[in-house]
């Protein structure tokens, strides 16, 4: 909401200092914005005085002029034709900025003759399009005044947010009537005369629909000239951004910005019959104001005659009853429509007016009739002619709230005593009427305040007044803890895994939870998944997976010259729109070189067993103690079939898996490099919160540890694991670990084979072993793995 | 028997001899091997009697542990004369290097962690709530109805699933948590819920996905004061200075009432941002006090228990704090950006160690 200084102090008498009020403004909630003073705009601006006017030597239009501006006499090249010897203009000093142009003036040889300054038009100083010569200022100015004050541009434009419950503050009279409030000064009447008006009205009203449109009030003028508006209104509009376009439009512009009440008027000539309010039919269009067709809709409410549809019920008038430079006749609309229907017409048809952006707040009541009043007196003094009475449809109801509260509520809310005293004498200066009963004080809200509905707003009306400044401060620690845990389990989970991920060197990354679904198909379920109104095309649904995201940022940083990739991101994947078809998932790529070449290492690259290791370790972190973790080949359609694996914990569902990226969806992202990913489902974790804090008991044997080698020869698609499993089910006592040390595959062991070498540590707790027992469990091992990998030990 | 005097000077004079360890070996034998001098002298003396044997046992006895002596004093000379001589010969060059990376935690995980810490230390657990949410618990739960003007200052993402006829949306605010958690627990209630927010806006200054964190508290006292200490200690713990000017001004949330917008002083030197001091104001978050309908919404008495929230955006809280200038790099993926604003693993935050 802008409005200019002067405009204020129309309402608000007043010996605060601009700064106060601009202070104070934001201090009851009414935040300034921006304050654009064009009173400094035209500062350097003077009178002055054309003493001399003769030819320029080299330019046939030209003339050089010697121009007094009080503190000196200064030399000239002027090319308006209109500039005379005697004549008062206006002068814009060397240093100073033309305003239409942002040109700085600066002293410069013109032709070949020096030239200090300019005089200015009219076009030239943004005041208006007169730009056929400089400015002639009457013979009685002053030489020297400034020019702002002699064209009213002394004045201070101030815009301000107005949140969505200060709807009595899109009028400047609101705005002063708050600050008056706050102790800025005194709030003005304005004095408007009430016409009676010496005619009945010939245009009839009828409201079909009341819930759209409560009330509506119609004046009609006879023999108006719809001119254009004299300069103060223009200027007034002017200052704050608004085109004037003819009186009766700026009028009731005018109205509105001043005392928040928006008003119509027709072309009465071109009205068939009566004014109709009703709901629009379905199928009905209609050309508005901004030269759009629009489709209506039943349940919009429109301003209609007998043939046709005339406007939108506070929202826009129609082209059809516009009013020219030759209307006549005029009627004056001034009605109440519903708040939500109007906000839903605006929605639906995507027009934003002023009148819908004040009626979709909330429309003081009381503003209907004056409303009337204050634009009847501008018609009749503006343009002329002759009003009528007032036809007034449907009801004017005042629906003022009445809320009882207390000083202790108030108190008890703020954190500071407030006495009743001091409560009521706030209220009264809201306008808000009081009467005490005991400790309860019953307030009558004023019908411009129609966000007071309750004791709360009462309290938030005290403090804002009070001053926000004044609320102390008080200790918000406790003597007792009302938590037993600042995070929960799964929550402290997340936060490990983090700091474990990162501390194996990937960099964390926080990507969009959206994601593009064309190359989404593989993730999951497009179709469950979509926005409705998604920000752009490629994102357009919620992401199925970490992944797309992720494969994205790898290339993206390709083309920045990365050529390692250690990336994860830890955050929420979809299932489907509904709210509880959301995971946790930490998902971690590792692509690219592992090892630069060095001086001493030779290149390597990331491969599966970087973040098969990887995502082991974190589950290791998080679930410490005993666990069975198992791997096997069923892992999703985004994984390489034969280089992946899934991990099941304790036998339960899979919790995570880790692989190279399938070819095909590498190529869908156009990334060349093999990409290993690990994902681990957090939720799927098995809980191992602590029961107890004491650890585990702890057997340590003194006896004598033998290691023991054995080297396997099985089939190829026989997993090394079963080696090491069977070898360790032998003697769950004895046997301490179980280490592959040896891989080897070669043409010589026979057709698909190779060649698993084991190295098993022994140690008893009672005894050292003797190399009959050594020999004994050997042998069983060699039986035990034999046996379940159908292979042949080595000798 | 041999002259003892003599022996001395004999020993005396081989021991001058030694360059080496065997040299050192050698001079062993000739004294104390199986027919070293001494060895055949310490024979002999089973053959005297009385007084002699023992004076001379005596002073023989001496004359080896003089022997053992040098051995052990010259071995160890020559020891370390060797070491320092292949010392002498095993250098690298020290100035070669291997280099070891770690990984890092994006600023928005670092700034939730540390908010999480200073309003843990003050007693405020975490709560949680979906990303997809009823427009319900998004909106009308928090007293803002279909057709509030609030709700079109939101710009919400919609999908197409429904709860109770109403469209789903992507939250707009972590707010809807304050519902959640309400209906789940009675008061007293502390809380704060960190998490993503979702608006349809995409320019310089807004992002379609961006971060709150959400506080609550309800009880039987906790009032605008209160809001105001709570506001203070976390801005001052969390911009880690002692100097904080903070303002309060009016504002409006359809939630709460009184509401009131938050700013904190600033100045700048050179392209520093200097937080807390100075007269030049930037917003930092919005608060007040629960309005009655959101407490009505959730069966809390609000004779009995009244209360204060409030909310803020976790990329400001990471700008201002660590100097970031535009709020579209946090989700960027740009590694050159991640190594250079992302903080250690090893660096969590702390209310006894440092916050940052």
């Amino acid at each position: 909401m802008k409005f200019s200084y002067s405009w204020l102090t129309e309402h608000l008498k007043t010996n605060a200092h601009f700064e106060e009020i601009e202070k104070k403004l934001t201090s009851i909630g009414l935040e300034v914005e921006d304050i654009q003073d064009t009173g400094k705009a035209y500062q350097e601006f003077i009178v002055g005085q054309v003493l001399e006017e003769k030819k320029h030597p080299n330019a046939d239009k030209l003339k050089l002029c010697k121009v007094d501006i009080g503190k000196e006499k200064v030399d000239v090249v002027c090319g308006a034709p209109n500039v005379e010897k005697g004549m008062k203009v206006v002068y814009a000093p060397v240093g100073s900025t033309i305003p239409v142009n942002q040109m700085k003036i600066k002293a410069a040889k013109i032709r070949g003759v020096e030239s200090y300054g300019m005089m200015c038009s009219e076009y030239e100083l943004g005041i208006s399009n007169e730009h056929d010569g400089i400015i002639r200022l009457e013979e009685k100015e002053t030489i020297g005044r400034s020019f702002s004050e002699i064209y009213g541009l002394n004045d201070i434009v101030i815009e301000i947010g107005i949140t969505p419950n200060r709807q009595d503050c899109l009028g400047v009279k609101g705005i002063a009537r708050d600050l008056a409030s706050a102790g800025m000064g005194e709030l003005l009447e304005r004095k408007i005369s009430r016409e009676k008006g010496s005619f009945k009205s010939p245009i009839k009203i009828e409201i079909q629909d009341n819930k759209i449109c409560s009330a509506f009030a119609g004046r009609y003028f006879r023999n108006v000239k719809n001119t254009e508006s004299p300069e103060w209104l223009k200027n007034k509009l002017k200052s704050i951004g608004l085109r004037p376009i003819s009186a009766l439009v700026d009028i009731t512009n005018f109205v509105m910005y001043d005392e928040n009440r928006p008003l119509h008027v027709y072309d009465a000539d071109k009205i068939d019959g009566k004014i109709i309010v009703r709901t629009a039919n379905d199928g009905e269009s209609f050309l508005a104001l901004d030269e759009k067709d629009y489709h209506l809709k039943n349940g919009m409410c429109v301003i209609a005659d007998e043939k046709k549809v005339l406007g939108l019920g506070g929202i826009m008038g129609g082209e059809s009853t516009g009013c020219s430079t030759g209307t006549k006749n005029v009627l004056l609309e001034s009605a109440l429509f519903d708040e939500i229907n109007t906000a839903k017409t605006g929605r639906n048809l995507s027009i934003l007016s002023d009148a819908r952006y004040r009626f979709e707040r909330g429309i003081d009541p009381n503003s209907t009739l004056k409303g009337i009043d204050l634009a009847t007196q501008l018609i009749l003094e503006i343009c002329g002619g002759e009003c009528s009475e007032v036809e007034l449809a449907g009801n004017i109801k005042e629906n003022k709230n009445e809320v009882s509260t207390s000083s202790s509520y108030i108190s008890r809310r703020l954190g500071f005593e407030v006495s009743d005293k001091e409560l009521i004498s706030i209220l009264s200066s809201l306008g808000i009427e009081t009467s005490q009963t005991g400790d309860v004080i019953k307030c009558s809200i004023p019908s411009w305040r129609q966000d007071i509905h309750g004791e709360a707003d009462i309290s938030e009306e005290v403090i804002r007044i009070k001053g926000y400044e004044n609320i102390p401060t008080s200790n918000i620690r406790l003597k007792s803890k009302i938590n037993k845990n600042i995070l929960n389990y799964a929550q402290k989970k997340l936060m490990k895994a983090r700091h474990f991920i990162a501390s194996i060197e990937y960099d964390e990354l926080v990507t969009f939870s959206f994601t593009d679904s064309k190359n989404c198909a593989v993730f999951g379920d497009i179709n469950k998944l979509k926005i409705v109104n998604p920000i752009s095309e490629e994102l357009d649904i919620l992401r199925p997976n970490l992944l797309p995201n992720l494969l994205q940022a790898i290339k993206k940083n390709k083309n920045r010259n990365f050529d390692s990739f250690s990336i994860f991101e830890i955050g929420s994947q979809y299932r489907s729109t509904s709210p509880e078809d959301q995971l946790n998932v930490a998902c971690g790529i590792k692509s690219g070189i592992k090892t630069e070449k060095s001086w001493k290492n030779m290149q390597t690259e990331f491969d599966i067993y970087d973040v098969k290791q990887d995502l082991t370790s974190l589950i290791d972190y998080l679930m410490p103690g005993n666990k069975k973790i198992s791997v096997s080949n069923d892992c999703p359609s985004w994984y390489h079939p034969g280089r992946s694996g899934s991990i099941k914990i304790n036998n339960s569902v899979i919790a995570g898996y880790f692989g190279e990226l399938h070819p095909r969806v590498a190529n869908q992202f156009k990334i060349k490099n093999k990409t290993n990913i690990f994902e681990l489902y957090l939720d799927e974790l098995p809980n191992t919160e602590k029961k107890t804090t004491n650890k585990p008991v702890l057997n340590l044997s003194d006896f004598q540890i033998v290691t023991r080698d054995f080297a396997f020869v099985i089939d190829k698609k026989v997993k090394s694991e079963e080696v090491v499993t069977s070898a360790f089910k032998v003697d769950k006592e004895l046997i301490r670990n179980v280490e592959i040390f040896d891989l080897f595959e070669d043409v010589s062991l026979g057709k698909d084979k190779k060649s698993i070498a084991i190295k098993v540590t022994l140690q008893s707790n009672e005894k050292t072993l003797a190399e009959n027992d050594i020999f004994e469990i050997s042998s069983k091992i060699i039986k035990s793995v034999e046996k379940s990998t159908s292979g042949t030990v080595r000798s | 028997m041999k002259d003892f005097r003599e022996l001395e000077t004999e020993i005396k004079k081989a021991s001058d001899k030694f360059t080496d360890i065997e040299s050192i070996n050698e001079f062993r034998i000739k004294f104390l091997g199986k027919k070293g001098i001494i060895s055949l002298e310490m024979k002999e003396l089973a053959s005297l009697s009385g007084d002699e044997r023992k004076q001379n046992a005596e002073k023989l006895n001496k004359i080896k542990d003089s022997v053992l002596e040098i051995i052990a004093s010259k071995t160890e000379e020559l020891n370390s004369e060797e070491l320092e001589k292949k010392l002498n010969s095993e250098t690298l060059d020290i100035t070669l290097s291997t280099s070891k990376s770690y990984g890092t935690i994006h600023p928005i995980s670092q700034v939730i962690e540390e908010v999480i810490t200073i309003f843990g230390d003050l007693d405020f657990f975490v709560a949680e709530g979906p990303e997809v949410e009823t427009d319900y618990n998004n909106f009308t739960a928090l007293n803002t109805s279909e057709h509030h003007p609030a709700r079109q200052m939101h710009d919400t993402f919609y999908v197409e699933t429904e709860t109770d006829g109403m469209p789903n949306v992507l939250r707009t605010h972590t707010s809807p948590v304050q519902i959640r958690s309400m209906l789940k627990q009675k008061p007293p209630i502390r809380l704060i819920a960190p998490g993503k927010t979702f608006r349809c806006d995409n320019d310089q200054t807004h992002s379609p996905m961006f971060h709150q964190v959400e506080g609550l508290v309800i009880d039987q006292e906790s009032n605008m004061s209160h809001l105001k200490g709570c506001l203070e200690i976390f801005l001052k713990t969390f911009f880690e200075t002692d100097k904080l000017n903070m303002r309060f001004r009016p504002s409006h949330f359809p939630f709460t009432e009184p509401s009131a917008e938050v700013d904190i002083g600033y100045t700048k030197k050179g392209n520093q941002l200097i937080i807390g001091e100075g007269e030049d104001w930037l917003e930092i978050l919005g608060c007040g006090m629960v309005h009655p309908n959101v407490l009505k919404n959730v069966n809390i008495n609000s004779n009995e228990y009244q209360g204060y929230a409030f909310g803020m955006g976790i990329e400001r809280l990471a700008m201002l704090k660590y100097g970031i200038s535009d709020l579209r790099t946090f989700f960027d993926s740009d590694l050159r950006w991640n190594k250079h604003y992302g903080f250690s693993p090893l660096n969590i935050p702390s209310i006894i160690g440092d916050l940052s």
